[in-house]
């Protein structure tokens, strides 16, 4: 999934879902394609996901509020294991991120 | 009449530094990638300036922080704003950042905004913030807030907003200024 002027990337290979450069959509509405790959790659994978964010630069609030109601919907969801990747390059990621693991504290967060 | 919310950090003196952005809407298409646009030249500016003066601390961290914080409140002046300019002025006060935007809102807006804030800036941001990632989650908010409570809590800064009305009329428009401080490390 691409925008036109190719500011960020999302895609699924198995079971991760990677995002890739800057995501600073309009609201619930723009980001909701977003949250079908999400939901759709979980269905395909059943058991487990892993959400790639190392290149992600830049996620605007309602990006982060996106990422937020999934990892609650997999909270849900008895076993499944939910994997979070960041960089610890990006400042961002350390700041909001581990609000994830207080919403669902068997969340795996790695910030490397 | 006036009213105000949040909390600011008296500074001693001027800002520094300053640059003045005025959207003049009614020239301007005004779409949704200039608040990112936007967001990106101050922190590209400010981190120019910071690192021409010697900043000790983290200069991408510095610049990472001033473009999330102007990327959000712009996006609130943008999304909430009822015709009218959007005026954005920033600066520096040593290591504090400072964004000053104004724009007008509707009577309407006004009132819901109020009420908004008057539950998010009582207690604790960290708290605050779950809370109403879970409401939301849960279909019993909007998400509304949420960009305003990371700054609080995922950043440190602070917010004040001012509302003023010029006339008695209870649906005239209402000017906002949202002042944002955010201390870079």
């Amino acid at each position: 999934m691409e925008n036109k002027d190719a500011e960020y990337k999302v895609w699924a290979e198995g079971n991760v879902v990677f995002f890739e450069g800057t995501m600073r959509l309009s609201g619930t509405d723009a980001y909701a394609p977003i949250n079908e790959l999400l939901v759709k790659t979980l269905a395909e994978n059943p058991g487990s996901i892993i959400i790639d964010l190392t290149n992600l630069e830049f996620l605007n609030s309602s990006g982060i509020n996106l990422l937020a109601k999934f990892v609650i919907n997999v909270r849900k969801e008895a076993g499944v294991a939910i994997k979070v990747k960041g960089s610890q390059r990006i400042p961002w990621q350390g700041k909001s991120l581990p609000n994830l693991k207080k919403l669902h504290p068997a969340l795996d967060l790695d910030i490397a | 009449m006036k009213t105000q919310f949040g909390q600011r950090v008296e500074l001693n003196g001027a800002l520094q530094h300053t640059t003045k952005i005025h959207f003049c809407t009614e020239q301007l298409a005004l779409k949704w990638a200039h608040c990112t646009i936007c967001a990106d030249f101050l922190s590209q500016w400010y981190s120019n300036v910071l690192s021409a003066h010697s900043f000790a601390g983290k200069l991408n961290d510095a610049a990472h922080s001033i473009s999330y914080m102007a990327n959000e409140l712009i996006e609130n002046a943008i999304k909430f704003r009822a015709g009218g300019d959007v005026e954005i002025e920033a600066g520096l006060a040593g290591n504090l950042f400072v964004l000053e935007i104004g724009n007008s809102i509707s009577s309407e807006t006004s009132h819901k905004f109020q009420e908004l804030l008057e539950e998010i800036t009582n207690g604790d941001p960290g708290e605050l913030l779950i809370q109403r990632i879970e409401a939301n989650a849960a279909g019993e908010s909007s998400g509304s807030g949420l960009g305003l409570l990371t700054l609080m809590n995922d950043y440190g800064a602070k917010i004040s907003w001012r509302f003023e009305k010029k006339d008695t009329m209870a649906d005239s428009p209402v000017h906002l200024t949202t002042v944002a401080q955010l201390q870079l490390h």
